[in-house]
């Protein structure tokens, strides 16, 4: 009997306390849960780590600006194994969690696409990276985008070589794989818009170890730009290098790969002068250049987009959460929608009904082992 | 003139990169005579010596010689333990288990290297600090020039080592009857085990000279694995002139075919090659050295 007594009295000092300390409503509910799906384990876990670190780094600031509506954010992480049935497996556990009131999900189109119908079956607010333009066109109410779709690197590849670099004779180089042949036909269909026809279409199979014939047929072509959608690094750095030996000095304008960490560091001066496309890039605003300070400060690492997106994911989820006061899926779809000119660190959002935000891209250049910006081209359409 | 050039140029490309796979496909084959297995694991000793020299030479920045011998010796004592830990507790089983066990070491190779060394692919420098030599129109990289050396010294050295030396010849006699090798007092575990060290330096070196062209990644094993597997079959299983042989041709059919029909098939050649031969002529250009009796 004493024992069960002492249990409320300390049980009522604890709520008195609480409420004089005025942080009764705060800790009396549940934190609200954002779940991540993320590639901690398997072959792109190094990018898993980037991208648990850029979402932190959004969340630890919506925590000290004080939460979402008056409570706490916490991150729920569930590994998907760098895998589609992964991928599958971690979001429904995440739904099956109902404190989880918004996701944000991966970064490859193929997990996205694998997991899309499990999303929509469970009509929660999902952020996603995937660049496959399709994704956010499957009647998905629930997947919004956080980065620029591929249709957007192929106009800027074609806007930026036919106005800025003033080419006219083009050379498309490609994977056969589904991200290259859906990069060639977009990159096909803008320079069209330009009244511009290649030259030369080329495709070579992932892993190529000799681009000698694919080199051979450039130069044959005479084309004075090569536009590319290369999926790996190393054939960029294969390429890069048989390109300069054989004497090809046309203009060269890839898709994010050229730019890479690892293709630069491959390729070493054979990709001096080439321009590339990225959503994200340390200097491209000020937006930009104040996250990179930051994730530098924390995390003692060079951003990049596997974490740039993550922390632009979190914001937006964050404030569709807030500006619609509410954590239902239906008010929370409107306000993310609703979100127009808002600056996150990879560019200006505007979301469309598609749950598309952005519609541009940053051309760059590498120059000595360095990616340099050059400039920042949006599209309204 | 230029498609003159051009085409020597394909050539020469074709021929540095079947050297490759010739160099791989000697140490399948060297490894079949001994013990009638393939070696899953043969494309991982390629990938497992350039990660060596990529941890000697960038890694803890010896000089490339020391570098190099050191990436043979690590080879070395590990061709010794795969021999003891994936074959010999098999050897009295079918083919069927090594088999597996090659596969499994395979897997646990690629990952182990993995787990050390992180998915990022390595750069690696080339023998030579020229990049390589313009003659007319053709433009013969170094390192493919260096490799093409290189695989015909060892073409040279294999061939002496087995016909002309008493340890290749009890090397041969094990291959060839392991139960009257014994009779005849030949070591037979141990010969096995040199030939297992053998053919990982051999793997290893291939791994040494690709890495500054391929670059050294935990998948460039499988790649040049699959070609010359393909090499071994074209030019007879357990044959060491048809790996030679076999990896050449190849090297030369996959350029020429992606230059003059299509790119995006190069592979395809290169497999399409391979399925004539076992349709015509299965044991391959050269045979085996022994035939088996009904």
């Amino acid at each position: 009997m004493r024992h069960r007594r002492a249990v409320l009295a300390c049980s009522a000092a604890v709520l008195v306390v609480g409420a004089g300390l005025g942080v009764g409503p705060a800790l009396a509910q549940d934190a609200l849960r954002i779940g991540l799906v993320n590639e901690a384990t398997g072959p792109n876990a190094e990018a898993g780590v980037f991208t648990h670190n850029g979402a932190k780094l959004a969340l630890d600031e919506i925590n000290a600006a004080g939460g979402l509506l008056g409570r706490k954010v916490e991150l729920k992480l569930e590994d998907n194994q760098s895998t589609n049935p992964g991928t599958v497996l971690a979001f429904s556990k995440l739904f099956g969690d109902k404190s989880v009131v918004a996701v944000i999900g991966p970064i490859r189109s193929t997990q996205v696409q694998a997991a899309s119908p499990t999303i929509m079956k469970a009509g929660i607010p999902t952020m996603i990276g995937g660049s496959d333009p399709s994704l956010t066109k499957v009647n998905n109410r629930w997947v919004f985008r956080a980065r620029p779709n591929d249709s957007y690197s192929s106009r800027v590849i074609a806007d930026f070589g036919v106005n800025t670099l003033k080419k006219q004779k083009w050379a498309i180089l490609h994977s056969t794989d589904a991200f290259g042949a859906g990069g060639k036909a977009a990159l096909e269909a803008a320079l069209k818009t330009y009244g511009v026809t290649p030259v030369l279409v080329q495709g070579y199979t992932n892993n190529s170890q000799d681009f000698t014939p694919v080199v051979l047929a450039i130069k044959k072509s005479g084309a004075d730009v090569i536009g590319s959608y290369m999926t790996n690094s190393p054939d960029v750095g294969i390429f890069a290098k048989q390109l300069r030996q054989l004497g090809v000095s046309a203009e060269w304008i890839g898709s994010s790969s050229v730019a890479s960490v690892t293709a630069v560091q491959l390729a070493g001066p054979a990709l001096d002068g080439v321009h590339g496309v990225t959503d994200f890039n340390p200097d491209s605003s000020p937006e930009a250049k104040a996250y990179s300070a930051k994730y530098r400060a924390a995390y003692k690492l060079e951003p990049d987009v596997y974490s740039s997106w993550a922390y632009d994911a979190m914001r937006v989820l964050a404030m569709g959460i807030a500006n619609a006061k509410s954590t239902d899926p239906e008010a929370v779809r409107k306000a993310i929608i609703a979100i127009k000119g808002w600056k996150g660190v990879e560019g200006t959002y505007n979301f469309d009904d598609n749950g598309d935000g952005l519609r541009g891209y940053n051309v760059i250049q590498v120059g000595g082992g360095k990616v340099a910006f050059i400039k920042h081209i949006d599209f309204k359409d | 003139m230029q498609t003159l050039f051009d085409n020597l140029q394909v050539l020469f490309q074709g021929l540095a990169l079947g050297s490759i796979y010739a160099l791989v496909a000697l140490g399948f084959v060297l490894i079949i005579r001994a013990t009638n297995v393939v070696n899953f694991a043969q494309g991982d000793f390629a990938m497992l010596g350039g990660y060596a020299m990529v941890l000697f030479f960038t890694g803890l920045s010896w000089p490339y010689w020391l570098a190099f011998v050191a990436a043979l010796a690590v080879m070395a004592v590990f061709g010794v333990l795969f021999n003891y830990g994936v074959y010999y507790p098999l050897r009295h089983r079918s083919f069927l288990p090594v088999l597996i066990s090659t596969l499994g070491a395979s897997i646990f190779l690629q990952n182990t290297v993995l787990a050390v060394f992180g998915p990022q692919p390595r750069p690696l420098d080339k023998v030579l600090s020229i990049d390589g030599l313009q003659v007319g129109g053709v433009f013969l990289d170094s390192q493919y020039l260096v490799i093409l050396a290189v695989t015909v010294a060892m073409v040279a050295f294999t061939y002496v080592f087995f016909e002309h030396t008493l340890l290749g010849k009890k090397l041969q006699a094990t291959s060839q009857d392991k139960d009257m090798a014994r009779l005849l007092g030949i070591p037979v575990a141990a010969m096995i085990t040199i030939t297992f060290v053998y053919s990982a330096m051999l793997g290893g070196l291939a791994g040494v000279l690709v890495g500054p062209i391929l670059f050294v990644s935990i998948g460039m094993g499988s790649i040049i694995a699959l070609k010359a597997f393909a090499a071994t079959i074209i030019g007879g299983f357990g044959d060491v002139t048809g790996a030679i042989v076999g990896g050449l041709l190849l090297g030369v059919i996959e350029s020429l075919a992606a230059y003059h029909i299509s790119v995006p098939y190069k592979d395809a050649y290169a497999f399409l090659a391979l399925f004539l031969f076992l349709l015509v002529r299965p044991q391959g250009i050269f045979g085996e050295k022994v035939s088996e009796k009904a």
